[in-house]
């Protein structure tokens, strides 16, 4: 018996694959968190602009209120505008965060999960570092209030709602004195106060990312003004917003 | 100076690994890091223990070839400067320096702070080239490039293929390696005739090789070459644009 | 004087150069040259050592044609070969401007620069193929340097007067090198090419007289992997890390040229080594490297050294009167701009005159004081100050406020493995290209000429070459794996492996070869006596026995073993280092970088010697033992010029 031949180098040598194999890519997911995002972006800075109606008194709140529901009537049936906002606002919520899941499993794998350890920044942890590395917290913050907010101010679930919240009928809406009356309840303040903070985090990253995502190539320069303004937008959302129920702790509004 | 350091130390792929720490009493300022890891080889030699398995070839920071984590940051403390050029300078007499290899899932260590990053070829390979064949080329002065282009190719293809972007990546996304390579060939009118062939081939090699970007922009930070962050946005941007066009090449 | 060690062959050595005009000589060539049919190809397999331009362009050239190609590099990826490193730029004979460049003129400076030990013919190929050099590697996405107008830029280089440099910023060899590494992935991805990383060349296996196959080892797993094949190409670039110290790549070695050398392959010039100027000087013991610098900074800085021997005052401390600018004042008409051998050579003599400066005194000031003063900070600042930062980097010296220090360094090797005008060496069926080889460069290269040769020879010669030696081979099938030869080759590495590994001393293989190094920066470097040689030769023999008997090698073969590597490379070096200094010292003239300081003219030049040496020394391996190789053969490859006639230089 003669030794075996000598090894011929085996052509497929066996090969680590980090990523994925799946139909459904990462760059679609990432256009689809992108709008989806600037939808939910447009639809806070709107939403907060609206909210700030409530210092123009009952009256304007509860009307921009009841506007909502019949805006472009008969054109649109009651609530129509509100319901087309809601699937859209919905079916980008759900995509949303599935997406938000692929990806983050993804990246989880891709990494090494436990097989890595700890790397440090280079950049240290400053405010858009650490909003990029939280934008899963921040996003399931804002998933649950939402649905805390939802049931607070627009179904009057309790123990969400404040007790004496009154529906919007097809006359008038109760808007104001329903807002007032939750935000009396500090626990229920602090809640918005908290989910506001998430948001501006939340927006300083999207922001900035959303336009990476969309595949505009920003240059150094355009980087600093997108996040100037990525940061202007979440602090004007999130203050726009927090000043509503710390005016009404502190009585400003009543 | 004296030098503490803590180097991983991992026999292969399929056994754990480790921190072990060796001191060394003579290092230099002037040393670089591959010199240091030289001197410590050398002390382990005498010493009959087996040196430290790193890569490292030109030193000189345009190989690609070095690449190790130093105290969590690829390549070490010296933003935009490959491993093999940074110096002792940067850290104090005294000093606890921790080296590791880079940590990714697409790089298995092979040994120590050797790692695989075959990966990166396997996207090349997958269109990140010009399919001309050798003699078959048209006139380099006939076909025009303005002046600008030429240094805008230039500013992306400067990539030295370390793969330490990667490796700085939370994601593990080569985001900044594959979107250097597309934005390259994409500026070019060479790269033109089979741009949206090219972006297919890329981007889902890319996909089974790394994971996603997330925009955190830590890889930009440590690219030795310097790669602008935009780099990653053309990824997207050609895998969206082939999908457009989907029946066509260029 | 001549070597008594050397047993010279009496019949001349045949480059089979087409007889008559070399200006014509490849077009001729090219039609003699047999074809295989497309739908043959195939069925041949070839080798393709190396993935630097010349690798990387022959590896993809072959199998864009159709070839069965297998490329091996111990690099992890083939982008890595050291032509990444190139800075300055590539020349071609384009002569499109109107400073009256021509391909005559191309190879006029060629031969010049080579000072007469090339071959002109060869020369001839090199530029007329230089032409689409350019358009392929800008086709394959190369980013050349644009005029604002849209067209290639170019600029003068390396004391040609003529703009023939195409560059890409001061990474050449880096885009040119991406280029043709993409190229070749096409390759692979087509499935044309099967790229093997991570595995180095161990050795050449040889039957019935011709190259059949290599063996490599895996540096990952250890094993040793054999592959045969029709035919097989080296292009593993140069040697010039044989001084330990040098401006290429740490794991740049010879020994996949040196292996083949020792299965047949001839030898040429060994002891043609350039040495750069302007490299960063060695100033400790654990310095690994010594980075090449621009030469572009000898247009501002001024050289010079304490005019007393042995001055340790801080340079800014030395008034001007005790500053010797040498170069200045040897060479009035160039100054600090005179060619790189001068240059180096003059430091070399400042050096052991013991007017070196520096901790280890072995280095020269570079002064951008006068500059400063007469342009301004700023102005040298926008100039250099990439470089100036480089060097801060690499030394903590601040170039602005005290003077640069430089030093020669080895740099490129004109000499390599004999090949003929096919580019085969005299091993049929093994062929050579780029630095491996030799040829275009003669006894100096000029700036800017080694991307194009490595890239003419991978793209544009060795595609046609190899298939006309395959074509006589039709219908045969490669050497089995089971053929005794294969198994003798594989076990002649593993034997060697086993060696290595087992002497037990007590001293890595870099202590040796920094050692070996020292000996040849002294005996064999920037200029050479008959007697600094023979000590050399002395002094490496003794330090091979040495490190037959002390060299510790940790670990095992089956294993990724770093040190093994280097143990293997070393004693390749140790041997080869011998065969340099053998035929500097058999050379009995000086040319070009080989200055033999018996033969200079009255002013120190290079005095050539054509009427005796007017040839390549094409060394022929006998086989020894470790310790002691055998006296290698000198073959003579006469040389004649015809469209340049002999002559000498001068730069008073
Ligand atoms: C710092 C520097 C600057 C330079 N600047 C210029 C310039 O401006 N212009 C110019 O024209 N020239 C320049 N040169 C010279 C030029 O870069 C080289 O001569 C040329 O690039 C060599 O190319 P190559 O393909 O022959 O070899 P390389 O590029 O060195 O490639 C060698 C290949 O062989 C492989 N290899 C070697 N041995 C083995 C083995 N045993 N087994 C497996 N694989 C092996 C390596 O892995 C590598 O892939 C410069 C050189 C240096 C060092
Ligand atoms: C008002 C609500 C929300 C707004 C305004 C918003 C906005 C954005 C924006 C603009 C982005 C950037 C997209 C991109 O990178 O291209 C983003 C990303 C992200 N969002 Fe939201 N989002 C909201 C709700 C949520 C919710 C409910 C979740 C999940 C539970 C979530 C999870 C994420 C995550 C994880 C990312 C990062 C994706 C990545 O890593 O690439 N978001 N969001
Ligand atoms: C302090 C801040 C906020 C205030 C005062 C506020 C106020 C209100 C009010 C009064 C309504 C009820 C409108 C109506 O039913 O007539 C409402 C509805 C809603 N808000 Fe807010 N909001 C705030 C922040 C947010 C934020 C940050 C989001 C999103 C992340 C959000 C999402 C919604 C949604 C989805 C609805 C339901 C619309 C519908 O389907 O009817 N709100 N908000
Ligand atoms: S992009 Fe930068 S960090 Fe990434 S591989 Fe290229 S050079 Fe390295
Ligand atoms: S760090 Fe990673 S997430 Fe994207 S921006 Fe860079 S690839
Ligand atoms: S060793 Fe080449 S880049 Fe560091």
């Amino acid at each position: 018996m003669s030794a075996p031949a000598p090894a011929r180098p085996s052509g497929s040598a066996p090969v680590t694959r980090a990523g994925h194999r799946s139909r459904f890519s990462s760059v679609a997911a990432k256009y689809i968190m992108a709008i989806t995002g600037l939808i939910f972006s447009a639809y806070v800075l709107v939403h907060m602009i609206g909210n700030l109606k409530v210092y123009q008194g009952p009256e304007a709140f509860n009307s921009y209120a009841h506007w909502l529901r019949n805006a472009f009537y008969p054109v649109l049936p009651y609530e129509g505008l509100l319901w087309i906002l809601r699937v859209v606002l919905l079916v980008s919520v759900i995509a949303h965060i599935v997406c938000a899941l692929i990806l983050k499993s993804r990246a989880r794998r891709a990494r090494g999960g436990a097989r890595a350890p700890s790397i440090r920044r280079r950049r240290g942890l400053g405010l858009s570092v650490f909003a990029g590395r939280s934008m899963l917290v921040t996003g399931v913050v804002l998933l649950l209030f939402v649905i805390f907010h939802i049931l607070d101010l627009t179904t009057g679930t309790s123990p969400a709602a404040p007790d004496g919240f009154q529906a919007a009928t097809h006359e008038s809406s109760y808007a104001y004195s329903n807002l007032v009356d939750s935000f009396s309840r500090w626990p229920a303040s602090l809640i918005y106060i908290v989910a506001m903070l998430a948001l501006a985090l939340h927006l300083l990253h999207g922001l900035v990312s959303s336009v990476y995502d969309l595949g505009i190539g920003v240059g150094s320069k355009a980087r600093n003004i997108l996040a100037a303004v990525a940061l202007l937008v979440a602090l004007v959302v999130a203050l726009g917003n927090i000043t509503i129920p710390v005016a009404v702790l502190t009585g400003l509004i009543s | 100076m004296k030098l503490t350091i803590d180097v991983w130390r991992q026999a292969s792929d399929e056994t754990d690994g480790r921190f072990v720490s060796y001191t060394v009493d003579d290092a230099a300022a002037e040393m670089s890091l591959p010199e240091l890891l030289d001197r410590l080889n050398s002390q382990l030699v005498e010493e009959g223990e087996d040196p430290i398995a790193f890569d490292t070839d030109c030193r000189e920071g345009i190989c690609g070839t070095c690449g190790i984590t130093v105290d969590g940051i690829p390549h070490g403390p010296e933003p935009h400067t490959p491993m093999c050029r940074q110096h002792l300078r940067s850290f104090s007499d005294g000093a606890h320096i921790r080296m590791e290899p880079f940590r990714s899932s697409a790089f298995p260590v092979v040994r120590d702070l050797v790692v695989d990053r075959s990966a990166m070829d396997r996207v090349v390979a997958s269109g990140g080239f010009v399919s001309v064949d050798a003699g078959t080329a048209p006139d380099a002065d006939t076909r025009q490039i303005p002046f600008d282009m030429a240094e805008r190719a230039l500013d992306f293809s400067a990539c030295i293929g370390c793969g330490a972007c990667i490796a700085a990546c939370p994601n593990g996304s080569s985001h900044l390696f594959t979107g250097s390579l597309l934005t390259h060939l994409a500026t070019l009118p060479q790269g033109k005739p089979e741009r949206g062939r090219r972006a297919r081939g890329v981007v889902e090699s890319a996909e089974e090789e790394f994971g996603p970007c997330s925009v955190y922009g830590e890889c930009a930070e440590v690219c030795p070459a310097g790669i602008p962050l935009s780099a990653i946005s053309a990824v997207n941007r050609e895998a969206a644009r082939a999908a457009v066009r989907r029946n066509r090449d260029d | 004087m001549s070597s008594p060690l050397t047993d010279r062959a009496s019949e001349p050595l045949d480059g089979r150069i087409p007889d008559g005009d070399p200006a014509t000589a490849w077009a001729r060539r090219k039609l003699d040259y047999k074809l295989v049919s497309p739908l043959n190809r195939r069925k041949f397999r070839v080798i393709v050592v190396g993935t630097g331009l010349a690798g990387a362009g022959c590896a993809a050239a072959l199998g864009e044609l159709g070839y069965d190609v297998v490329v091996y590099t111990f690099h992890d990826a083939a982008r890595r070969a050291h032509s990444v490193a190139a800075q300055g730029g590539i020349n071609a004979a384009r002569a499109k401007k109107v400073d009256n460049d021509s391909l005559e003129r191309f190879v006029k400076d060629t031969v010049k620069g080579g000072d007469f030990r090339g071959r002109e013919a060869d020369c001839f190929r090199l530029g007329e193929e230089s032409v689409r050099v350019i358009d392929h590697m800008d086709a394959i996405g190369a980013p050349f340097a644009r005029e604002y107008g849209g067209q290639l830029r170019t600029r003068s280089f390396g004391g040609v007067q003529v703009s023939r440099t195409y560059y890409t910023r001061g990474q050449t060899g880096q885009q040119l090198q991406v280029a043709a590494s993409r190229a070749l992935q096409r390759q692979v991805g087509t499935g044309s090419v099967d790229l093997r990383t991570h595995r180095e060349m161990l050795d050449l296996i040889v039957k019935d007289g011709r190259a059949q196959g290599v063996v490599c080892r895996n540096l990952y797993t250890g094993e040793i992997e054999a592959e045969t094949a029709h035919a097989v190409v080296l292009c593993t670039g140069g040697y010039g890390n044989v001084y330990f110290r040098s401006t290429l790549a740490h794991n740049s070695n010879v020994t996949a040229a040196w292996r083949a050398h020792r299965r047949g392959a001839y030898f040429a010039s060994p002891s043609f080594i350039q040495f750069h100027p302007t490299a960063l000087p060695v100033s400790s013991h654990w310095q690994s490297k010594t980075t090449l610098m621009s030469e572009s900074l000898r247009n501002d800085g001024r050289i010079w050294v304490p005019a007393r021997a042995g001055d340790d005052r801080p340079p800014n401390e030395i008034p001007e009167d005790e500053r010797d600018y040498y170069l200045e004042r040897k060479y009035p008409a160039y100054g600090n701009l005179s060619p790189r051998d001068i240059s180096s050579r003059a430091a070399r003599e400042q050096i052991e005159a013991g007017h070196g400066v520096g901790p280890l005194k072995n280095s020269v000031y570079l002064d951008f004081r006068d500059a400063m003063e007469r342009l301004g900070k700023p102005t040298i600042k926008e100039r250099y100050g990439n470089l100036f930062s480089m060097y801060f980097d690499a030394t903590g010296e601040d170039p602005y406020t005290q003077p640069m220090r430089i030093a020669p360094g080895a740099h490129f090797a004109m000499g390599g493995l004999w090949s003929d005008y096919d580019m085969m060496t005299s091993v049929p069926g093994l062929f050579v290209g780029g630095e491996a080889g030799w040829g275009y460069h003669g006894a100096n290269r000029l700036g800017a000429n080694s991307l194009l040769s490595a890239c003419v020879d991978g793209w544009f010669t060795l595609p046609f070459s190899v298939p006309n030696f395959l074509a006589s081979h039709l219908g045969t099938a490669p050497l089995s794996l089971d053929d005794d030869a294969v198994r003798a080759t594989v076990d002649d590495v593993k034997a060697r492996t086993e060696q290595l590994l087992s002497i037990g001393g007590t001293r890595g293989a870099d202590d040796f070869h920094r050692r070996l190094g020292d000996i040849l920066y002294t005996g064999c470097g920037v200029s050479r006596t008959v007697s600094g040689l023979e000590t050399a030769l002395n002094e490496i023999r003794s330090l091979r026995s040495e490190f037959w008997n002390d060299l510790r090698v940790p670990g095992t073969g089956r294993q990724l073993n770093q040190e093994l590597e280097r143990a293997g490379r070393v004693a390749d070096y140790l041997e080869m280092a011998e065969l340099m200094c053998l035929d500097a010292l058999d050379r009995d003239e000086s040319c070009g970088a080989h200055f033999r300081e018996d033969h200079q003219t009255e002013g120190g030049e290079a005095q050539r010697d054509d009427e005796n040496w007017a040839f390549v020394s094409a060394w022929e391996h006998v086989p020894g033992t470790p310790e002691h190789p055998g006296t290698p053969i000198r073959h003579a490859e006469p040389l004649s010029f015809e469209t340049v006639p002999l002559q000498t230089r001068n730069y008073k």
